[in-house]
């Protein structure tokens, strides 16, 4: 098996060097079946990747431990669902299911594109094949993941890491891979039209929905990876810096510059050489956030692995990137002078541009403190490390200024903005911004970043309800609809920019929850039972500190009561779980009682069982539910951005008719997440219920220490088993169902050790999936509408004129002698 | 064109300049010393005050009962450094761990403001993914 999967990956790279050899010698012959069969070849390998991945997820799913990856990285007791995501639980295997994302991705990109970007293709096909043919060479040489053992194999795996043996930590990586191996086609495409020196508008045609989906990816995958950060690691914070988080970040700085300046080379055609940097740098900034994490050329404390020989063949990988694609950048400059000037800088362009010097100096500045260590050692030969407070120091002010460019930008006109046309749409906004800054000294806030921040908020949301707010009144106008099919239709003809609003709601809310950080609470005490402490408005009382186990691992919960202005408002659960085999590594269990206010954040790092005592982290963070709410929207705006227009069809109907539907979807669009709750938390009738209980009384376990179900618990007079079943009934007449008892409990419990079987740790967090289930539900629509949109112009094309393909693709061929 | 470029190369200039300068002031107060036990305990006396990180290995762990002030030492080829940390440990915190502490050194020892120990062998963090465990305290 084990060998099969080796000779598919020689197999992928022969055939990937096939393909770049067949499409570039295709390209400069024109001869068609040579850039198919290259195209053919490029199928081929995505084909090949998938029979080697699925090779790797048997081997993890059938346990066959002769395979060091998969010994190392998955155990026979771990659930089916970790197994297979051990797939990239580790380094060899990410690179595969990097190539694997390429190759599908690639193949998806290319079939899209053949006809309508004929000259391109086989340029596209060979820059991604060369990008596999790196990876792919990696994993023969260096990093394969079907290497075996030489001598005797171990009977079972070492197991993944418990950290990692978490729902966020299964979907963040995906996530993030896809964004990053996305970015890779809009560099192909610009590399192909570097190449071919097609480099009129077209190629941005090609990419921009790349880029916007690429973009999605990393922007969930960057929140999911703060979501875990946050749930998981106990520190009280989501972002700390550290240089592999900053290796997401830094391609999309690029990347959202890249968003923005292309609107410019399309509405003006300027920024043209800019375009193409930006679409260059991306790509680079994805390989150096590799190599920068996996090479151990940034020091951190983390296990990071130090590998100089992989840090060696990622050097020679990114200079030839570099110096290959700016070398045609320079041989084409003749052909990417801009066509237009900058008229003023009271103009959207300027607003652009100005974005897109700050993004890119964030990008510059995170890459340059996150090598600063390595940089001052080289230079000095001392080694100098920067913490996240210098960090916060320069990007606090870089933020908030991409914050007011946000709300300045829309505002601005094309070209140049006339001193009346400033007047009229700056008013609202500004007022909005002073509403806020009114109130927030009204209410004696005192922190003044957070303040500029909150008021920035105002200005944005100010600037894009007008936005809004005026193009549904001129399309309403225009259309004789109501309000809300003319704001639908708004957003239906321009997508792209009003989806564009959309995410920028996103970033309001995301600079919300930044700015909530402000007014965070961090303390840290030593308590013992009955003793309390007071952090802000609360007061947190330990009342004990107590062991179970439920045999996969021993749980030591600390049982806390939470008091707001003497009123007890909660308990709560920290705990920390020693996994067997991992004894050595607990892992900490954070509660959390969340609202849109403040979280309440509590970690129990250290206790001590004699004296009963726990040293207890109590963390409130105010406004930090926003971040994630942000990321949600952000989501949102650009998925509707990608949507095809046919989706929208029904708002832009002229007729008043229309009127109805629009108004009838955005009432069930509203009542559908109520009607949901509603359904699920149906009541019970009484008959029911006898059967729930006798179900739950199965599925609960008695508090007395007994370790059994409430229906199992043989101590007499037990004090446990009357308070538990008192709750059970409690919540029963309360009318909730099955999920929702055991949901109490656990919240009241505060880990599901209150369970006889334990639901699985992943699993139970899915309704926070929910929304990302969703985008991802909506992203293959997108996909598969998209390819069907996009084939449409050239089949009416054909229609209309009658050409067959052969032929168009001829005078193309011909046409393109001529010059 | 020529005086086009002249503003625009003064425009860079200026603007460089200006983050070279703050860059430069800011780092300066913001950087500190990443070094070895063995490498500060060689000349202790040149790092007393100074911002410093020291990387080593933690043993004689003690703390004071019914607090959280710890004491202990760290070690490196045969250099010795005694060390006081008040706050919470990382779960990794133990004898013979390996450690990075922060703050700076006087003659009565390392006042450490902040710790982070390295993570036990296995932890791998993904290719690219957005957040490994950070260094601000306790992971």
């Amino acid at each position: 098996m084990a060998s099969l999967g080796f000779y598919l990956l020689l197999s992928a790279f022969v055939v990937c060097a096939y393909a770049v050899a067949a499409s570039v010698a295709g390209a400069r012959r024109r001869s068609r079946p040579l850039v198919d069969s290259g195209i053919g070849a490029f199928y081929l390998v995505a084909a090949i990747m998938t029979a080697a991945s699925a090779i790797i997820i048997y081997a993890f799913v059938s346990g066959d431990y002769t395979i060091r990856y998969v010994a190392r990285y998955s155990d026979s007791v771990q659930p089916l669902f970790y197994k297979i995501t051990s797939y990239w639980g580790g380094l060899d295997g990410s690179i595969m299911f990097w190539v694997f994302l390429l190759s599908i991705f690639g193949s998806a990109a290319v079939y899209v594109n053949r006809e309508r970007h004929r000259e391109l293709i086989p340029y596209v096909v060979t820059v991604i094949s060369v990008v596999q043919m790196f990876f792919l060479f990696l994993m023969i040489i260096h990093n394969n993941p079907f290497q075996t053992y030489l001598t005797e194999s171990p009977a079972d795996g070492e197991g993944l890491n418990p950290l990692l043996q978490n729902f966020y930590m299964v979907i963040h990586p995906p996530t993030m891979y896809t964004g990053f191996v996305g970015l890779t086609i809009p560099f192909a495409f610009g590399m192909a039209a570097l190449i071919t020196g097609y480099l009129d508008d077209s190629w941005l045609r090609a990419v921009r929905r790349w880029t916007m989906i690429s973009w999605l990816f990393l922007s969930v995958g960057l929140g999911l990876g703060m979501i875990w950060a946050y749930e998981e690691l106990g520190w009280g914070g989501y972002w700390g810096w550290d240089p592999v988080e900053n290796a997401g970040l830094l391609p999309w700085f690029t990347a959202t510059a890249f968003l923005h300046s292309v609107m410019v080379q399309e509405r003006r055609g300027m920024l043209r050489v800019w375009n193409v940097t930006l679409v260059i740098l991306t790509f680079f900034l994805t390989i150096f956030g590799t190599f920068m994490t996996r090479s151990g050329i940034v020091q951190s404390v983390h296990a990071f692995g130090e590998d100089p020989e992989l840090a060696r063949l990622f050097t020679i990988f990114m200079v030839s990137i570099l110096t290959v694609s700016f070398g045609f950048v320079m041989y084409r400059l003749p052909l990417l002078r801009a066509r237009n000037e900058l008229d003023s800088w009271a103009s959207r362009e300027a607003a652009f541009l100005a974005n897109n010097w700050i993004l890119l100096f964030s990008a510059f500045f995170v890459l340059f403190a996150t090598m600063f260590p390595t940089l001052s050692e080289a230079v000095t030969g001392e080694r100098l490390t920067v913490g996240p407070p210098f960090f916060n120091k320069w990007m606090l002010p870089i933020g908030l200024t991409l914050l007011l460019l946000t709300g300045i930008g829309p505002l601005l006109a094309w070209r140049r903005s006339t001193l009346t046309n400033l007047r009229d749409q700056f008013l609202v906004p500004v007022v909005s911004a002073a509403a806020v800054s009114g109130t927030l000294v009204a209410l004696g806030v005192r922190v003044w970043t957070s303040g500029i921040c909150f008021a920035l908020c105002g200005f944005v949301v100010g600037t894009i309800g007008q936005e809004f707010w005026r193009g549904a009144r001129v399309r309403q106008q225009a259309t004789g609809t109501d309000v809300f099919t003319a704001l639908v239709g708004l957003v239906a003809r321009n997508k792209r920019r009003y989806g564009g609003y959309i995410v920028h709601v996103g970033i309001v809310l995301l600079f919300l929850g930044f700015a909530g950080e402000g007014f965070k609470l961090d303390e840290q005490v030593l308590l013992k039972p009955g003793q309390q402490t007071q952090v802000g408005d609360f007061v947190v009382r330990l009342d004990a500190v107590r062991v179970t186990d439920d045999g996969q691992k021993q749980m030591i919960t600390g049982h806390t009561t939470i008091f707001r202005d003497d009123q007890e408002i909660g308990r709560m659960f920290p705990a920390k779980w020693f996994f067997r085999k991992h004894e050595s590594e607990p892992t900490t269990e954070v509660a959390i009682r969340r609202s849109f206010a403040e979280d309440i954040y509590l970690v129990m790092p250290a206790f001590n069982l004699e004296e009963q005592s726990a040293s207890m982290q109590i963390v409130v963070n105010p406004l930090v539910n926003w971040v994630w709410l942000g990321f949600g929207v952000m989501a949102l705006g650009t998925l509707i951005a990608l949507l095809p227009e046919t989706v929208f069809a029904f708002a832009l109907a002229r007729v008043p008719a229309g009127a109805v539907t629009t108004s009838l979807l955005l009432v069930s669009l509203v009542l559908w997440p109520a009607a949901v709750i509603a359904q699920s938390s149906q009541s019970v009738s009484p008959e029911q219920r006898g059967a729930l209980e006798r179900q739950l009384e199965g599925e609960i376990l008695c508090t007395c220490g007994c370790r059994r179900p409430l229906n199992d618990c043989g101590m007499f007079n037990c004090q446990g088993h009357a308070t538990q079943t008192a709750k059970l009934r409690q919540f029963l007449t309360e009318g909730k169902n099955h999920d929702e008892v055991i949901a109490a409990f656990i919240g009241d419990f505060g880990s599901e050790a209150v369970l006889a079987a334990p639901v699985d740790r992943g699993f139970n967090r899915l309704a926070w999936l929910f929304p990302y289930l969703a985008a991802l539900v909506a992203l293959v629509v997108v996909v598969v509408t998209a390819r069907r949109w996009s084939s449409r112009p050239m089949a009416v094309a054909g229609a209309d004129s009658g050409i067959d393909p052969a032929l168009s693709a001829r005078l193309d061929d011909e046409l393109r002698n001529l010059d | 064109m020529s005086h086009k470029a002249v503003k625009v190369g003064l425009t860079g200039l200026v603007l460089a300049t200006a983050f070279g300068v703050l860059l430069y002031s800011t780092l300066g107060e913001s950087a500190q010393y990443y070094k070895y036990v063995d490498e500060v305990m060689a000349q202790p006396d040149a790092w007393y005050g100074k911002p410093l990180q020291v990387h080593g290995y933690a043993r004689d762990i003690r703390r004071k009962r019914d607090s959280l002030d710890y004491s202990f030492e760290i070690h490196r080829e045969g250099h010795v450094l005694r060390a006081s940390y008040t706050g919470i440990v990382p779960d990794t915190f133990q004898n013979d761990s390996e450690v990075v502490l922060q703050g700076t050194l006087s003659p009565d020892g390392f006042h450490a403001t902040g710790m982070t120990a390295k993570c036990p062998s296995k932890y791998e963090p993904q290719i690219g993914s957005a957040a490994g465990p950070t260094s601000t305290g306790t992971n």
